[in-house]
């Protein structure tokens, strides 16, 4: 399969988000890892670079906003996609995500089935 | 037409005045001239009688009556008879048949006077007056006989060259006094030639007659004079009487005005009044408290006297220009020099005069800290909610999904997933319960359902909520628990909510493998409620805040963990209710301790 070559990196400091997306990935056939907060993901993107980010917003250290603009620049070299998920999206932070490249957000209560499809969409992967 | 008729008059008077001018002249000259020929007789006849007429040869008496006749024809002379004392005629010199035309009379009194006599007679068929001198004769003292000497009477003609020149030189002084009296009251009168206009330019409602302007004639203008002296009058009058209405209508606008001050000083923010210049007009009891500055140093000032701030002189100064009169407009600021931590909202009112004109500008300033704190507090409040709401839901809808879609095979772990969908509706109930009680609670409308609590089976039930998670952190806990468990007066549910919320906290806040100490004692009449633990303890700037709705640690530790910020707050209000105490002492690293103090109340069966 060509998931399996594939890394999702799953960032949120609420564990019951990284587990069910774990599980999700792992399930379709992703490999997965995971951080408890910004820092620790930033520093995995920075060490081996993911082909997917799924990032909450608000986390402790470093949020996601600041994760994605300190990321944006790596993609120019490689590209690989963010999925942020958050509670709600306002007006300015949905032009924000605009400005970012390969970058889609997800609000909550977000369905594990939408965000694997996306996944699937963006390798041009279909079920 | 008048004055025509007034010319006509005026000549007539004239010629009347100048026909008895003329009249006396001549009586005048008559009388003078009556004198003058009497006397003129009487020397005559005098010297006639003296001389020796019967004596004289005939070439003397020829001479002498030649040249009596030369020399006094023009002084009247008309006839000479000399008689002889029996009345013949001695010598006769007079005109053919005139001695006939001679009253009887007048020849009877002449030839039997004794002196010498004068009279005056007038012929028929003629206007012409004589007068006949006549004077005896006497010779040797006898009477030789009587000289009647007839002279007439020189005409007097008020036509005469004379008197005509001295009538001429008359009127020309009499039309030249005229003339220049007239010029002269026309030029000293000219003034009032434009009086007309001038009074019609300032009283456009005068009752005059514009033509009399250009006409210069006295007569009209005096009428408008009179008319206009009128109409003064009667507008002094209405003046006088608009006066006294004005006064009595100032006295009422003096004491409205003084009202509306007064309500405006009364009004609990700050009103500033300024002028078309945006100069301080009145600056009310708030402003001045708030500005701590007198009314007297900020009248007439600019507003960037009063207030040094851009933002505020900008939005003052800006036009009318596309606002309606009477619309608003406000911009919310704060005043560091006059107040650091307020913030005002500022509005501006046009004001208007009763022409509609603008007349000036009002300044509001109302203090919006209260409001904006609020208001905030209930975004973050809407915001906080949502956020707790949200999480436990989506948890939910993660984990359903996930067994819905079949991608939890082992029993065990199906098993877990339903666990935690039950604990995060249960997470989800408490939220929603808290959110109640504390709408409850603020509305004032919580109702406490007093019964009888007995803490032994009650303590269990609190612990019971808690147990799950303490087994799973590896969290101990005590009891310490009396011989005798004292039993309560309370709302069960609702203090139960209270207790479960701190040991929630004592659980979430305290790290793995550590211990958590609930007991029950009584002292005072009170039944005490301890909750220790060894957890991460609260920071001591938070101390004084953990019970306000909402507050939050930013303490990392703290803020890892899921929570509200609700359960202190309602657990302070619930022990509240109950007339009870809470206290907390606390240690950051060492943990916290808890204690609740509810009054303890007999309960008697049948008491309510």
């Amino acid at each position: 399969m060509e998931r399996a070559k594939r890394t999702v990196l799953v960032i949120d400091d609420e564990a019951h988000i990284r587990r069910i997306v774990e599980l999700k990935m792992k399930n379709a056939g992703y490999e997965v890892v995971t951080a408890n907060n910004g820092e620790e993901g930033y520093r995995i993107i920075l060490g081996d670079t993911p082909d997917v980010v799924v990032t909450d917003i608000n986390m402790p250290k470093m949020d996601g906003k600041t994760l994605c603009e300190k990321t944006d620049g790596l993609k120019a070299e490689r590209s690989f996609l963010t999925v942020i998920i958050t509670a709600r999206i306002l007006p300015d932070e949905q032009a924000w995500v605009s400005t970012m490249r390969d970058t889609v957000f997800m609000e909550k209560p977000f369905s594990p089935a939408r965000l694997l499809d996306l996944i699937d969409q963006y390798f041009g992967l279909s079920r | 037409m008048k004055l025509s008729r007034i010319g006509i008059a005026l000549l007539l008077l004239f010629l009347i005045g100048a026909a008895i001018f003329a009249g006396f002249l001549v009586k005048q000259e008559q009388k003078y001239k009556t004198g003058d020929f009497v006397s003129k007789g009487y020397h005559l006849v005098s010297l006639i009688a003296l001389m020796p007429l019967q004596e004289f040869t005939g070439d003397q008496k020829d001479y002498f009556f030649r040249t009596l006749t030369e020399y006094t024809t023009t002084e009247g002379f008309h006839y000479l008879l000399i008689h002889d004392p029996a009345g013949r005629d001695l010598i006769s010199l007079i005109p053919g048949g005139f001695e006939a035309l001679i009253p009887t009379d007048v020849r009877a009194a002449a030839l039997f006077t004794s002196g010498l006599i004068h009279q005056k007679f007038k012929v028929s068929g003629s206007s012409d007056i004589y007068y006949e001198f006549a004077k005896p004769i006497f010779r040797g003292g006898k009477k030789a006989g009587v000289v009647r000497l007839g002279m007439r009477f020189p005409a007097i003609s008020i036509f005469s060259l004379e008197r005509l020149s001295l009538l001429a030189i008359m009127v020309f002084f009499i039309f030249g006094g005229l003339i220049f009296g007239y010029y002269g009251v026309f030029l000293a009168l000219s003034p009032l030639r434009n009086l007309s206009r001038d009074l019609k330019e300032a009283f456009a409602d005068l009752p005059i007659d514009s033509p009399a302007q250009k006409s210069g004639k006295i007569v009209p203008i005096i009428e408008n004079i009179e008319r206009t002296i009128t109409h003064m009058g009667d507008k002094i009058r209405r003046v006088e009487m608009d006066n006294v209405d004005l006064i009595s209508k100032l006295g009422v606008t003096t004491f409205e005005k003084a009202q509306i001050v007064n309500i405006i000083d009364s009004i609990n923010f700050g009103i500033v009044i300024t002028d078309l210049q945006d100069h301080l007009v009145h600056v009310n009891d708030y402003m001045l408290k708030l500005l701590n500055r007198k009314r007297a140093d900020l009248i007439d000032r600019s507003v960037e006297e009063m207030i040094a701030d851009e933002d505020l002189n900008a939005f003052v100064a800006q036009p009318e220009r596309g606002i309606k009169a009477g619309t608003r407009r406000y911009i919310e600021k704060t005043f560091p020099e006059v107040a650091p931590n307020e913030i005002y909202r500022v509005t501006l009112a046009y004001l208007v005069g009763l022409d509609n004109a603008p007349s000036g500008k009002m300044i509001f300033f109302q203090n919006m800290t209260a409001e904006t704190y609020a208001q905030k507090t209930q975004q973050e409040f809407i915001a906080h909610v949502a956020h707790e709401l949200q999480t436990p839901l989506t948890n939910i809808k993660l984990y359903s999904e996930m067994l819905m879609q079949g991608e939890v095979k082992d029993i065990e772990t199906q098993k877990e997933f339903y666990n935690v969908i039950n604990e995060q509706t249960i997470r989800l109930t408490t939220l929603i319960r808290n959110l109640l009680n504390l709408s409850k609670m603020e509305m004032g409308s919580l109702v406490l359902n007093r019964g009888l609590v007995k803490t032994d089976w009650f303590v269990e039930d609190c612990l019971m909520s808690i147990e799950g998670t303490a087994i799973e952190k590896n969290i101990a806990i005590e009891r310490n628990l009396p011989d005798s468990f004292p039993t309560l007066l309370a709302d069960k549910e609702l203090l139960k909510t209270a207790i479960i919320n701190i040991l929630s906290n004592a659980v979430k806040y305290t790290p793995r493998g550590g211990r958590i100490t609930f007991s029950i004692s009584e002292g005072d009449g009170m039944v005490l409620f301890d909750i220790i633990d060894n957890g991460y303890g609260i920071a001591e700037k938070d101390l004084s805040r953990i019970f306000e709705k909402f507050f939050r640690s930013e303490e990392d530790r703290i803020v890892q963990q899921s929570g509200s910020g609700l359960g202190l707050a309602i657990t302070a209000d619930i022990v509240h209710l109950h007339g009870g105490e809470i206290h907390v002492t606390s240690t950051v690293g060492k943990g916290s301790h808890f204690t609740i103090r509810i009054p303890r109340e007999e309960y008697h069966l049948g008491k309510s």
